[in-house]
C-alpha cells in the first residue's frame, strides 16, 4: 500500500466516523448538546490544525536553515573522481 | 546559513502558527463547555464563522494559487514565443 491510500484510507475512517457521530440523531444516537456542538466543525478543526502545523514547519526550518557542509565536500569529491574517470576514458572537458 | 532577518522571519511563522492553533482550539473544542454568559464569550465570534473563516480562506488561497499559476505559465508562454 502506497503513502497515499495509507493517508486516504486514514481520512476515509476519520470522516465516516465523523458523519455517522453527526448523522447519529436521525439514527437513533442521542448525544448531548455540548457533545455534537463541539463534533459538527472537527473537520473545519482538522483542517485548521494541520494548516498551523505545515506553517510551524516551514517556520522552524526557516529558522534553523543551515549549510550542508559535509554533504557539499562528498559532492566535490565525487564530481572530482567522475572527471578522472571520464578523462581516463578520452573524454575532453 | 540562517541570517538573522531568516531566524526572525521563522520564529513569527512559529508563533503565528501556535497562536491561531490555540485560539482555534478554545473556539471550537472547549468554548461549548462554558457557560453561555461567561464574559469569555464577548472574544469569540460566533460559533457558525468557526468554519466559514477557514473555508473562506482556504478557498481564497486555492484562488490565489490558481491565478498565480496561469499567470506563470502565460509567462512563459510569451518568452518561448519571443524566443522562437
Amino acid at each position: 500500500m502506497t503513502k497515499l491510500a495509507q493517508w486516504l484510507w486514514g481520512l476515509a475512517l476519520l470522516g465516516s466516523t465523523w458523519a455517522a457521530l453527526t448523522m447519529g440523531p436521525t439514527l437513533g444516537l442521542e448525544l448531548p448538546l455540548t457533545c455534537r456542538e463541539v463534533l459538527w466543525p472537527l473537520p473545519a478543526y482538522l483542517l485548521v490544525t494541520v494548516g498551523c502545523f505545515a506553517l510551524g514547519t516551514v517556520g522552524y526550518r526557516v529558522a534553523t536553515f543551515h549549510d550542508c557542509e559535509d554533504a557539499a565536500l562528498e559532492l566535490q569529491t565525487q564530481i572530482q573522481e567522475a572527471r578522472a574517470d571520464l578523462a581516463r576514458k578520452g573524454l575532453r572537458f | 546559513q540562517a541570517t538573522g532577518t531568516d531566524q526572525v522571519v521563522g520564529l513569527v511563522l512559529v508563533a503565528v502558527s501556535l497562536i491561531i492553533f490555540t485560539y482555534y482550539t478554545v473556539w471550537v473544542i472547549i468554548l461549548p463547555f462554558i457557560d453561555s454568559q461567561h464574559v469569555i464569550h464577548k472574544y469569540f465570534l460566533p460559533r457558525a464563522y468557526a468554519v466559514a473563516i477557514p473555508l473562506a480562506v482556504g478557498l481564497l488561497l486555492l484562488l490565489f494559487v490558481g491565478v498565480f499559476i496561469t499567470f506563470v505559465m502565460v509567462k512563459n508562454k510569451k518568452v518561448a514565443k519571443k524566443a522562437q
